[in-house]
C-alpha cells in the first residue's frame, strides 16, 4: 500500500522546469531516500508534496490531498535560520508546534534524547542537539509519515550514525514511513529500502543495490564523484 | 501630583500605558522576523494617510490607520507573490507614501504645525475620541497576541513547520503586517513618524539581554516599555521637553544601563 503516490508531477518557476513529469510511489512503512546534486529539485519536491507550491500532476498522501492529512506528517526542514539571541527554550519551541505547555515527561523527547535539553535555549544548542529538537518537533504529533530534508547535514559522523539509528528505530518500532533527502550516498545505500535519484527528471527509482550503479551515480554527479566516493558499488 | 489631576496628563498616561504594552509585544515579533525596516517604512508611508485626513477634514489618525492597514496587507501579498526583495518593497512603499504625503500637504496652507506633530508626536495633545479608538484597537491586538503568540512565533521561526502544525501561514503573515502597521500609526500620536519604531525595537532589545525564555521576554519587554513611557512623560512635562524624544532616550538609557550591568557581571 502506498503512503505517497505521485503521478506526472511537474513544477515550473516561470519558464524554467524544476521538476519534470515525476511519477513514483512510496510504500507504507518503508524508508525512501531522495538523492541528487545541488539544484536538482529535491527540496522543491518536498514543497510540492506538501502542496506548498503550485504544481501540475497528482500528489496523494495516504490516498488524500496533502492539506487533508497534515496532522499525519512530520517534517524536519533543511534550514532553520533564526535570531539565535532570542531567548526561546526548547520546551517553548516544542509547545509552539505541539500546543501543550510542558513536554518534560514526553516519551518521544526521551527517545530522541531531548528531555535533558528542554530548559535550554534553542539559540545555544549545538548543530546535533538542534537537529534532535527538530526531529522531536516532527515526532511529537506521532506522524505516520516523516519528511526529512538533509537531516544529518552539519552533524559529525558519530552524530549522523546515531541519527540514522534513530530513524531506523522509528521505522521498525513505530512503523513510521520515512522519506528523506540526503547527500550521503554511502549511508543511504545500506539504510534505505528505496532510492529516488533526482535531477529535474526521475533518473532512478528502486532498491539501492539495483539502482545505485556506477552509471547512475556518474549521471547524477559526474564521472569524478561517481568513481571516487562510491568504491563499494 | 497636581499634574496628574489634569485631564491632558491623564489622557497622555493612559495612552502611553496602552501603546507601551502594544508596541512592546508586537516588537518581539518585529525583531524575531527582522522586520524593523518594515515598521519604520509603514510609519513613514502613513504620512499619505495623514495628508488625506488633513485635506478632507477627516480625522488624520483614522485615514492614516486605513491607508497603512491596506499598504501592509499589500506588502505582505507582494512579498509572497513576487520575487521583489522585502526591503525593496518596504523602500518603495516608504518613499511613495512619504512623497505623496508631502505633496498633498503642500496644498494645505499652514500645514507645518500639523506635519511637525505627526513627524515627532505629541501625546499631551491627545483627545478623548482618539484615546478611545486607541484603546479599542490596542486591546483587540493585545488579546490577539496573548492568544496566538505561539502560532505567530512558529510561523516566523519556520513557515513549513507552522503549516504542518495547522497554522494558516498566509493569514497570520498578513495579520502580523497589518497589526504592526496599525500599532505603528497609533504610536504616531506619542512618538511621531520618525521615532515610533523605537518603542517596537528598544524594549525587546533590552529584555533580550537577560530574559531566559520567550514568556519572560514578553513580560520584561512590556515592563521596560511601560517604565520608559511613564518616566519619559513625567520628565518631559517637568522639563518642558518634547515627550516622544524623551521617551525614546529613557528607553535607550535603560538599554545602555542593562548592557553595562550585563558586561560588569561577566567581569
Amino acid at each position: 500500500m502506498s503512503a505517497i503516490s505521485v503521478k506526472n508531477l511537474t513544477v515550473k518557476y516561470g519558464s524554467q522546469t524544476v521538476l519534470n513529469r515525476l511519477s513514483f510511489d512510496v510504500e507504507k512503512g518503508s524508508i525512501t531516500a531522495i538523492i541528487g546534486p545541488n539544484g536538482s529539485g529535491k527540496t522543491t519536491l518536498f514543497r510540492a508534496l506538501l502542496s506548498l507550491i503550485p504544481h501540475e500532476g497528482s500528489v496523494k498522501i495516504f490516498q488524500k490531498q496533502a492539506k487533508d492529512v497534515l496532522s499525519r506528517i512530520g517534517y524536519v526542514p533543511q534550514k532553520f535560520d533564526f535570531d539565535r539571541t532570542l531567548p526561546i527554550t526548547v520546551n517553548e519551541f516544542l509547545s509552539f508546534a505541539y500546543g501543550r505547555r510542558s513536554l518534560k515527561n514526553n516519551q518521544i523527547c526521551h527517545e530522541v534524547r531531548v528531555d535533558a535539553l528542554v530548559d535550554k535555549l534553542i539559540g545555544e544548542l549545538s548543530g546535533g542537539q538542534l537537529q534532535r529538537v527538530l526531529i522531536a518537533q516532527a515526532l511529537i504529533k506521532t506522524p505516520d509519515l516523516l519528511l526529512l530534508d538533509e537531516p544529518s547535514a552539519g552533524i559529525d559522523i558519530e552524530g549522523a550514525q546515531a541519527f540514522y539509528d534513530l530513524i531506523r528505530h522509528l521505522n521498525t518500532e513505530h512503523g513510521v514511513t520515512v522519506l528523506l533527502i540526503s547527500h550521503e550516498i554511502n549511508m543511504v545505500y545500506s539504510f534505505a529500502d528505496q532510492i529516488l535519484c533526482l535531477n529535474r527528471d526521475l533518473v532512478c527509482n528502486g532498491p539501492p543495490r539495483e539502482v545505485l550503479t556506477k552509471e547512475i551515480i556518474e549521471k547524477l554527479y559526474g564521472p569524478e564523484i561517481g568513481l571516487r566516493g562510491h568504491k563499494h558499488l | 501630583m497636581q499634574l496628574l489631576a489634569m485631564p491632558f496628563m491623564q489622557r497622555a498616561l493612559l495612552a502611553g500605558v496602552l501603546l507601551g504594552a502594544l508596541l512592546a509585544l508586537l516588537g518581539i515579533f518585529v525583531v524575531l522576523r527582522r522586520m524593523a525596516f518594515f515598521s519604520d517604512g509603514i510609519a513613514h508611508a502613513s504620512l499619505a494617510g495623514v495628508a488625506v485626513g488633513v485635506l478632507t477634514n477627516a480625522n488624520p489618525l483614522l485615514t492614516a490607520l486605513g491607508l497603512s492597514a491596506i499598504l501592509a496587507a499589500g506588502m505582505a501579498w507582494l512579498e509572497r507573490r513576487t520575487k521583489i526583495a522585502s526591503d525593496a518593497i518596504v523602500g518603495l512603499i516608504f518613499t511613495a507614501g512619504m512623497a505623496t504625503g508631502v505633496i498633498l500637504l503642500s496644498f494645505k496652507r499652514g500645514y507645518q504645525p500639523e506635519l511637525v506633530s505627526f513627524l515627532f508626536g505629541n501625546i499631551l495633545a491627545i483627545q478623548w475620541s482618539e484615546l478611545i479608538l486607541m484603546a479599542v484597537l490596542a486591546v483587540i491586538i493585545i488579546i490577539f497576541i496573548i492568544l496566538k503568540y505561539k502560532r505567530l512565533a512558529l510561523m516566523i521561526l519556520n513557515p513549513e513547520i507552522a503549516y504542518l502544525s495547522g497554522v494558516a501561514v498566509t493569514v497570520y503573515h498578513t495579520l502580523l503586517y497589518v497589526t504592526v502597521a496599525v500599532a505603528a500609526v497609533l504610536g504616531l500620536k506619542m512618538l511621531g513618524i520618525v521615532l515610533v519604531s523605537a518603542l517596537l525595537i528598544v524594549p525587546v532589545s533590552t529584555a533580550k539581554l537577560f530574559a531566559g525564555s520567550f514568556r519572560s521576554l514578553m513580560f520584561w519587554s512590556v515592563v521596560i516599555a511601560e517604565l520608559a513611557v511613564l518616566v519619559g512623560i513625567v520628565i518631559s512635562v517637568y522639563l518642558n521637553l518634547p515627550t516622544g524624544a524623551v521617551i525614546v532616550l529613557v528607553g535607550i538609557g535603560f538599554f545602555a544601563l542593562t548592557l553595562a550591568f550585563q558586561k560588569l557581571k561577566r567581569i
